[in-house]
């Protein structure tokens, strides 16, 4: 197939066409607008209920902040409290960026580079999403023995081996996952921004 | 008064019907090219439709009205884009086209297949060259709706070129 046909092949797709549909204003206003919705919502809902959890996750911690019996469990549980908000900031301003129209009237390239620079932004708070959900895990881990109370299992210095090992595994593999999924992306689009601004 | 008001928003959707109808083959094929199963498809191309509807009154006639429903077109597909969750397809784009096309012509339903896998691999600013390329657009129309110059439009559609001929040629 070379370019003319390429061509040929576009301009025949207008005549496979059914001519003529009629626009129902009244049906696809309301149309539009719910399905819309319907689709936001589920990108919003399970955000929102994310952005919850952490905020009433860090309200739990406020409040049993007294089981914290030493300094160095204090600053775990400071700093778990602090990556919680920082977490629930990151959804919300992920489901602001969403919900971001813009000017229609705008030329080609000026949209392209409204939506390269918040897709960047976009992956930039994703990797740096799922690194805090990651040290999240390590310091919650940590202050469940003083949460919900010691016992055998995390009195064992076996427990705290095993698990800071295989955690260190998981860390590996995880954030070698994280750059593959967004590091193509951030460059791809950083390339476009490129060509953007020549 | 009422009656007044009344006839020109009447008028209105006549005229916004008739550009529809003559457009919307554009339509369609800019919501195939941006998309990849029917559902994304059809949501854009109501999606476009919507907006064309929304902003016809703030079309301010400094291009033509068909350079203006391009731009709109093309820029509520990339809109589109930044709220397509990834999921996996549940109607595949090949078989949605058995709703488009008569029986026998497979052969073009594989042609557009081939054209749909040639223009997803160029970058989005390229992509949208491409399609006015293809509209038979002149590279002063392609730079107005583009909204760059027209040498660099020619220049990079002399690259696009030679990226769609190597493409090709590797098939």
């Amino acid at each position: 197939m070379d370019l003319d046909e390429l061509k040929k092949t576009w301009n025949e797709m207008s005549t496979q066409l059914p001519v003529n549909q009629d626009v129902n204003f009244k049906k696809f206003d309301k149309m539009s607008k719910k399905k819309l919705r319907s689709k936001l919502n589920k990108i919003i809902i399970p955000e929102i209920a994310g952005s919850l959890v952490c905020v009433g996750s860090a309200a739990f911690i406020g409040f049993n902040f007294y089981r914290l019996d030493s300094p160095a469990f204090q600053i775990v549980g400071i700093i778990t409290v602090i990556l919680l908000v920082i977490l629930a900031v990151i959804s919300l301003l992920s489901i602001k960026q969403l919900y971001q129209g813009g000017d229609l009237n705008k030329s080609y390239s000026d949209t392209l580079k409204t939506f390269a620079t918040q897709k960047l932004k976009f992956c930039r708070l994703q990797k740096l999403n799922l690194m805090l959900s990651y040290l999240l895990l390590v310091t919650v881990l940590l202050l469940s023995t003083r949460l919900f109370g010691r016992n055998e299992i995390t009195d064992s210095k076996y427990f705290w081996i095993f698990s800071i090992s295989i955690g260190y595994i998981f860390l590996v593999f995880f954030s070698k996952w994280v750059a593959q999924k967004y590091n193509g992306t951030i460059r791809q689009t950083e390339a476009l921004l490129n060509e953007l601004s020549n | 008064m009422y009656s007044k008001v009344l006839n020109s928003f009447v008028d209105k959707k006549e005229d916004f019907i008739k550009e529809i109808n003559e457009n919307q083959g554009l339509i369609f094929k800019i919501a195939s090219v941006y998309t990849n199963c029917v559902e994304d498809r059809n949501d854009l191309i109501q999606e476009i439709t919507y907006q064309l509807w929304k902003s016809f009154d703030t079309f301010s006639g400094k291009s033509s009205l068909n350079t203006w429903i391009y731009r709109v077109a093309m820029n509520v597909a990339i809109y589109q884009l930044k709220r397509a969750k990834k999921k996996v397809p549940v109607v595949p784009l090949e078989e949605a086209f058995l709703n488009f096309h008569v029986p026998d012509n497979t052969g073009m339903e594989e042609n557009w297949q081939e054209l749909k896998r040639h223009i997803d691999k160029l970058n989005l600013l390229d992509k949208g060259i491409v399609i006015l390329y293809l509209e038979n657009k002149s590279h002063e129309e392609i730079a107005g709706i583009i909204g760059i110059s027209t040498s660099n439009v020619a220049t990079k559609f002399s690259r696009i070129k030679e990226k769609l001929k190597q493409q090709i040629l590797k098939k």
